[in-house]
């Protein structure tokens, strides 16, 4: 399957190449190179089990890949080798945000105050490492008030605003999924990794999702990586599919590509039942008879 | 569920009588087993050998104190107010009425009418059964509160009003010296407990707010106590430049603990911090060129009001605190120094907790208790950030370490085990973790009434387990388990139409 590779390398945001991910014996991610562009949404699909998150992981600075470079083009920064950060420096310096398939928000701190954590690097620095925060100085506190102001400009955007106070643990499921991509977009990132943020949603909440997302891609113009089972965002909102079948890649295109591709079909929906077994599964079966 | 709905209509469901008297029974037969052999025989001091005396009627009273009680529970629990608050009552009147009329006369016949002989223990009884029935006024008032809820709500209101008690209770330590009734024992135990309370603030920092589980804290307490000590004995320093050398040099020991222990959670973190701690003791204890190993140090200075000793002559023949201020001398005075000292220290603790709770660092702490992996995901340094927590909590306790130095004048090794850790974390635990008042009403509790119920003897340590046991299965997250945001939006808001 000779798929075209999305090479505008003009706006490319992110470079993997060669990306290996192996535990012990097993092979998590096995050779993956793709690029993801600025102000597009890339989306990552394949099985369970195919190495979806644990790429999401290498990215994020949460493993260490065993091979492979992984470049991050920062549009003011200059080019960022992800593999060689620690894992905190990749959404403070490279501008690498991601979200959790499993929701990973701060529980007992309320909505607003998740959201100001996330604007920890900037408002550190303008407390003067706290010294002039302790002392109560104006520039601190006008920092705090632009943090607030972005905090409520992201909660405007998901819909949260009127929950600002409450802790975010007793937010309903729909509301935590929000706040968990605008608790990323307060690290004011390039690149948006969601892993499963359609997961749970009803359809109603899928589609607003959708245009979260849109607004972010364009308005922001930063790039996003999705990760995502639910088809009808992926094929909705993509701009790039890659396929991950047992940790390699096996197609990547447009959705309408992706929608028609044999191999993709055969990774969803298994082998053909018609092929013969193999022949010492034959023997074994028979031998249990 | 099942309560609230049972709210709302007004028919209660039937009492199941057999059922709450076997259970009631059974609690019971379990006080009686405990309390036949524990209460029922005491082994006496008579002239020419020791004699058993048997003391069945309290066991009695033990059994049927704990099979009304536990109907009482019963009736309390399925809603039935009244008879509960009546019983309460009742058995509070009996026995104060019983105690305040036996009073100085301990062999008399009202005395005997009473249920145990221990004054303490029966005034305890009555509190009980006072609380028992208060809380049942307070459900049949508020029908609509489940259970659960009391515990947040209460505790959500004593933080509410926190703004008054502070305040309150900060002029009440203010003025306590003054108070017709402080004599020396009194203010001993204050400064014990204020002692305590710092140690419990400074503590808070590591555990209420970062959420790392120091069970070593004990080991800054002695890093500040034995930095002023030496400094002081070998360089001729006095207390106020010790001071922050003190405290450097416990946030130097914090951070020397921190990096060993930065990939370390919970239970593990906990371990390691023990060990820490008794290391450090161990080191005290071995190292005697240096410590003065188990002899301790002894004759550390006294502090000084700008130079001004509290004795009554001054040895180097210059002015004392009386002479200076025209005061007859009294040895209280000292005291009272001392106590107004470790209340500055403990209100600087407090004031520099709440206020780095408010920035960027302190968010970041707290972030760090609830999710280590998502703060790493918004580029929060958890290296730093554990550090800085670990240094600045052992730097209060390394202040209050020096104080505890200046104000005993003598220290070893001996001061610093293992269960002074444990009680420090106990008040910031049973306090509700990060809850800054929820530690002063730990410290009062763990600290003051151990004191005050010396009268118990050899079951004063059985009270205080009780006392914990109680807080656990009522309050299972502390006293004061209640969280206010560090910041709101409309403390913020410019816009009047969004109010939440």
């Amino acid at each position: 399957m000779s798929v075209a590779a999305p090479d505008k390398l003009g706006d490319s945001l992110i470079t993997v190449e060669h990306l290996t991910m192996r535990f012990g014996g097993l092979v998590a991610i096995d050779d993956v190179s793709f690029q993801g562009a600025n102000r597009e949404i890339t989306a990552i699909i394949g099985p369970n089990g195919a190495g979806k998150t644990t790429l999401f992981n290498c990215l994020t600075g949460f493993y260490k890949p065993t091979v492979g470079r992984l470049t991050l083009h920062h549009p003011r920064k200059g080019d960022f080798l992800l593999e060689r950060m620690e894992g905190y420096q990749i959404p403070q310096r490279a501008g690498v945000a991601r979200t959790f398939q499993n929701i990973r928000l701060f529980p007992a701190m309320s909505v607003l105050e998740n959201l100001i954590v996330a604007q920890h690097n900037a408002l550190m620095r303008a407390s003067g490492y706290s010294v002039a925060g302790l002392l109560g100085l104006r520039g601190y506190r006008q920092a705090e008030r632009q943090a607030v102001e972005l905090a409520r400009f992201w909660m405007d955007r998901t819909g949260l605003t009127d929950r600002a106070d409450i802790d975010a643990g007793n937010l309903p499921y729909g509301d935590q999924r929000r706040l968990e991509i605008a608790r990323a977009m307060c690290t004011n990132p390039v690149l948006l990794c969601l892993d499963e943020p359609a997961a749970g949603l009803n359809p109603r909440e899928s589609s607003d999702l959708n245009a979260l997302l849109r607004y972010i891609r364009d308005e922001h113009s930063i790039g996003i990586l999705l990760i995502e089972h639910d088809m009808s965002v992926v094929m909705e909102i993509s701009d790039h599919i890659i396929v991950l079948d047992y940790g390699r890649r096996i197609a990547a295109g447009t959705p309408e590509e992706i929608r028609n591709n044999p191999d993709v079909i055969r990774a969803y929906l298994g082998e053909n039942e018609d092929e013969p077994l193999p022949p010492e599964v034959v023997r074994d079966m028979e031998e249990e008879r | 569920m099942t309560e609230r709905s049972a709210t709302t209509s007004p028919v209660l469901p039937p009492l199941d009588a057999v059922g709450i008297v076997r259970e009631a029974g059974l609690t019971a037969f379990v006080v009686f087993a405990l309390t036949f052999s524990l209460v029922g025989f005491k082994v006496e001091d008579v002239p020419g050998g020791l004699d058993i005396v048997t003391r069945f009627d309290q066991v009695l009273a033990a059994t049927v104190l704990a099979f009304t009680g536990r109907v009482v529970l019963i009736l309390l629990h399925k809603r039935r107010h009244l008879p509960v608050i009546l019983v309460g009552l009742a058995i509070a009147a009996v026995i104060l009425g019983l105690v305040v009329a036996a009073r100085g006369a301990p062999e008399s016949a009202t005395a005997a009418w009473l249920p145990f002989e221990s004054v303490v223990v029966n005034v305890l009884v009555a509190v009980a059964a006072l609380v028992l029935a208060g809380r049942a006024a307070w459900s049949a008032w508020r029908r609509d509160v489940g259970v659960s809820d009391e515990a947040v709500e209460l505790a959500a209101r004593v933080h509410k009003a926190a703004i008054f008690l502070g305040p309150l209770m900060l002029g009440f330590a203010v003025v306590l010296p003054f108070l017709p009734f402080a004599d020396r024992r009194l203010l001993d135990i204050a400064i014990l407990v204020v002692t305590y309370v710092m140690l419990g603030w400074g503590l808070n920092i590591v555990v209420g707010l970062a959420g790392l589980l120091d069970l070593g804290y004990v080991a800054f307490y002695a890093v500040g106590a034995y930095s002023y000590a030496l400094l002081a004995i070998n360089f001729d320093l006095g207390f106020w430049v010790c001071l922050p050398f003190a405290g450097i040099m416990a946030a130097f020991a914090g951070i020397l603990l921190g990096f060993p222990v930065l990939r370390l959670r919970g239970d593990y973190l906990a371990i390691v911090t023990l060990g820490f701690g008794e290391m450090i003791r161990v080191i005290l204890l071995n190292w005697y060129e240096f410590t003065k190993g188990p002899d301790g140090i002894s004759g550390i200075p006294r502090p000084t009001l700008f130079g001004l000793p509290f004795t009554r002559t001054d040895p180097d023949g210059g002015e004392t605190f009386h002479s200076f201020f025209g005061l007859t001398y009294s040895p209280l005075d000292r005291i009272i120094f001392l106590y107004y000292l470790i209340l500055i220290l403990a209100l600087v603790t407090n004031f520099f907790t709440m206020r780095i709770r408010r920035l960027p660092i302190g968010r970041a702490w707290e972030a760090l208790r609830e999710d280590e992996v998502a703060c790493r995901s918004i580029g929060i340094n958890p290296r730093n950030t554990k550090l800085t927590a670990f240094s600045i909590g052992a730097m209060f306790g390394g202040f209050g370490g020096s104080f505890f130095a200046t104000r005993q004048g003598f220290i070893s090794p001996e001061s610093f085990t293992f269960i002074e850790s444990a009680i420090i974390l106990a008040i910031v635990v049973l306090g509700g973790m990060g809850s800054q008042i929820g530690v002063v009403f730990a410290a009062i509790l763990l600290i003051g009434l151990p004191e005050f119920f010396r009268e118990l003897q050899q079951y004063r340590m059985l009270a205080f387990g009780a006392a914990m046991v109680a807080i656990m299965v009522w309050r299972p997250r502390g006293l004061l388990a209640f969280r206010d945001p560090t910041i709101r939006l409309s403390d913020h808001d410019t816009a009047p139409e969004k109010q939440t």
